[in-house]
């Protein structure tokens, strides 16, 4: 027996919730300047939502990891100082149709979120979130889920996996947190008998399947292996170093931590989101710079991704959602790059 | 309170190391915190300056000195010139310890090598009177110091007190053009001092600390003397924020130096790339 959630039900859940006062977020569409774009936003009228719009151009990240967070305030006179704490406990918010790729990053960023020491911040918004992630119905020739172990379908991050059957959407409560949703919203989601219309979504997988196929392992081994190798001087040179691409992927959540002045003897510190690519970010006092040059800079970002962050918290760092390839000025292709690095591989794997 | 949020100190004690260097010795403002911090050598904090931001220093002093901790730190960037305007009774915030730190207890019964270059002295000082401060516990001790010039040598009234002292060995050196009339140090740089020194590896671990020129000069030095690189202790001086292994910026390869550092051993070195 399935689930089902017609639009209108869905539309009645988001108002009870707005009304609760809970923060609904959802892809809204946008226009600037003539060019329309979807983006992850808080709604104030179900209307708004856009579920079978194109992919939001930011990720879904922003609302467990604020671009700016307080972490603290203080106040300052004569070299004595006061600390006010910022809270790390934060109001309800429900994200309704969060893209698969997305949902799945928060739960990835949770493993270093975790290493040791608890980060409050993270796992207070995180807490805080509800996901409803929706299957995806359509692609483009940047996404490469499938690539990286994921689909148009997957369930992971999520608490509850809307998939698209006509004007409703089949429910598949993930979480201990989609059962309590789905306990209060029972009358809107009733059991149906009607037979599974054939993967809705298998067309997308096919489509996205197409644009990148790789063996992860084979390929973190090589990258394991070949921390020098012409190829990185290659990929790079085209690479401005502008960061662009980690301020639009799901998973980068490298940050800096800086304090701001906000009047005479006041001010707050505050963590802002960084990222690998501008030679700032490892330069030290110095005036030494351990990673010199762009390739060596960008190696950096395929081996956080790919081989870092797999050898240490067994999960790749990247969820296939394409964004650093839209956004990149210069034209770099991750889809491309990996393809190259995976053909590498597979090469020096038959010479084995 | 949360993972970023400091403890408050307070400087007791400013001292002028050289002209752009200074050790602020620092004491925690709640005395509960005071009595209950503890730390091992070798492990580092994020100390700052309300209005200018962190910056990440070892721990300058003993952990067999209790009830203070001290950063030395060279004047180079918005937080270290910050630091530098402050006076006695300021406050300042500090987060840690972190990170991992030297094996002193396996050190015990040893011999111990310091080489330091400049203010790459400040993290080894911390282990030389860790050292010093257990002296019977462990054999010969030798420390071997250089800087660009006289006037650049840090801990010059400790480098005096260590010279003084009959139960360790001090050499020191200045590079070429930084002796002064009076200097009775060598004129070199550190790796050909430590080949002066020849301290004998048998038995024996070495602290290496300094610029990225000295460490990558000395330690394949000492392994052909004979040090075991397992025995060959560094510690990486990578930029950092959060000391905490979230924000991603210390990684030499797999490793967070954060995290899985900033101790290393030479032998640990050779398998990670030359990223630090």
């Amino acid at each position: 027996m399935r689930r089902m959630l017609s639009r209108t039900d869905l539309d009645a859940l988001v108002r009870d919730l707005l009304g609760a006062g809970t923060r609904v977020i959802a892809p809204v569409r946008r226009k600037v300047q003539g060019r329309e774009f979807v983006e992850y936003a808080p709604v104030q009228n179900p209307e708004e939502i856009a579920l079978d719009g194109s992919q939001p151009v930011r990720p879904l990240k922003q609302v467990v990891f604020p671009p700016t967070e307080t972490l603290f305030n203080y106040k300052q006179d004569k070299g004595l100082v006061q600390i006010q704490e910022a809270p790390t406990t934060f109001s309800d918010t429900l994200v309704i149709g969060a893209r698969p790729c997305d949902a799945a990053a928060l739960e990835i960023v949770d493993r270093v979120m975790d290493w040791d020491y608890h980060d409050e911040f993270w796992f207070g918004h995180r807490q805080a979130t509800t996901v409803v992630a929706v299957a995806c119905t359509d692609s483009d020739e940047s996404c490469f889920c499938t690539a990286v172990g994921l689909s148009p379908e997957s369930t992971r991050g999520a608490d509850w996996l809307l998939i698209p059957a006509g004007s409703s959407f089949e429910v598949r409560v993930v979480t201990p947190k989609g059962e309590a949703l789905l306990e209060s919203n029972k009358s809107r989601c009733p059991e149906s008998d009607v037979p599974e219309a054939g993967k809705a979504s298998s067309a997308v997988e096919e489509k996205v399947r197409a644009n990148l196929a790789m063996n992860p392992a084979k390929l973190q081994e090589w990258l394991g292996a070949h921390f020098e190798h012409p190829l990185w001087q290659k990929i790079a040179l085209r690479c401005h170093g502008c960061g662009a691409c980690a301020f639009v992927c799901p998973t980068c959540h490298c940050f800096d931590i800086v304090d701001e002045l906000e009047g005479v003897g006041r001010g707050a510190r505050r963590r802002n989101w960084d990222a690998c690519q501008p030679a700032l970010f490892t330069l030290h006092g110095s005036g030494h710079n351990p990673r010199k040059d762009q390739s060596a800079r960008f190696r950096q970002r395929v081996m956080h991704k790919f081989s870092i962050y797999p050898s240490r918290f067994g999960e790749i760092l990247c969820t296939g959602c394409g964004r650093c390839i839209r956004v990149c000025a210069a034209g770099m292709d991750l889809i491309a790059i990996l393809a190259e690095i995976g053909q590498n591989a597979e090469e020096a794997g038959s010479t084995l | 309170m949360n993972l970023y949020q400091p403890n408050l100190v307070r400087i007791d004690e400013i001292i002028e190391e050289t002209a752009d260097t200074r050790t602020l010795k620092l004491s925690f403002q709640d005395p509960e915190i005071a009595e209950g911090f503890d730390f091992k050598a070798g492990q580092f904090g994020e100390y700052s300056v309300f209005g200018a931001g962190e910056c990440t220093f070892c721990i300058a002093s003993s952990p067999t000195r209790k009830g203070y901790i001290e950063a030395s730190f060279k004047s180079v960037g918005k937080v270290t010139q910050a630091m530098r305007r402050l006076n006695v009774g300021d406050t300042m915030g500090f987060r840690g310890p972190y990170g991992n730190h030297f094996p002193i207890d396996e050190m015990k019964g040893k011999n111990v090598v310091f080489i330091a270059g400049g203010i790459g002295l400040a993290p080894v000082r911390c282990v030389i009177w860790n050292t010093l401060d257990l002296r019977d516990q462990f054999k010969d001790l030798t420390i071997i110091y250089g800087a660009r010039s006289v006037s650049d040598l840090v801990y010059k009234r400790e480098l005096q007190e260590w010279g003084n002292r009959s139960d360790v060995k001090l050499y020191q050196c200045v590079d070429p053009g930084g002796e002064t009339p009076d200097w009775t140090g060598d004129v070199c740089f550190v790796p050909a001092l430590v080949e002066k020194a020849a301290p004998a590896p048998q038995d024996s671990y070495a602290v290496v600390c300094g610029p990225p020129i000295v460490i990558s000069l000395t330690l394949p030095l000492l392994e052909k003397m004979g040090f075991a690189p397992e025995r060959i202790y560094t510690t990486l001086e990578n930029r950092m924020k959060c000391g905490l292994g979230k924000c991603g910026r210390c990684n030499v390869g797999p490793v967070y130096v954060c995290k899985d550092g900033p101790v290393f051993t030479s032998a640990q070195l050779k398998t990670l790339p030359p990223e630090y």
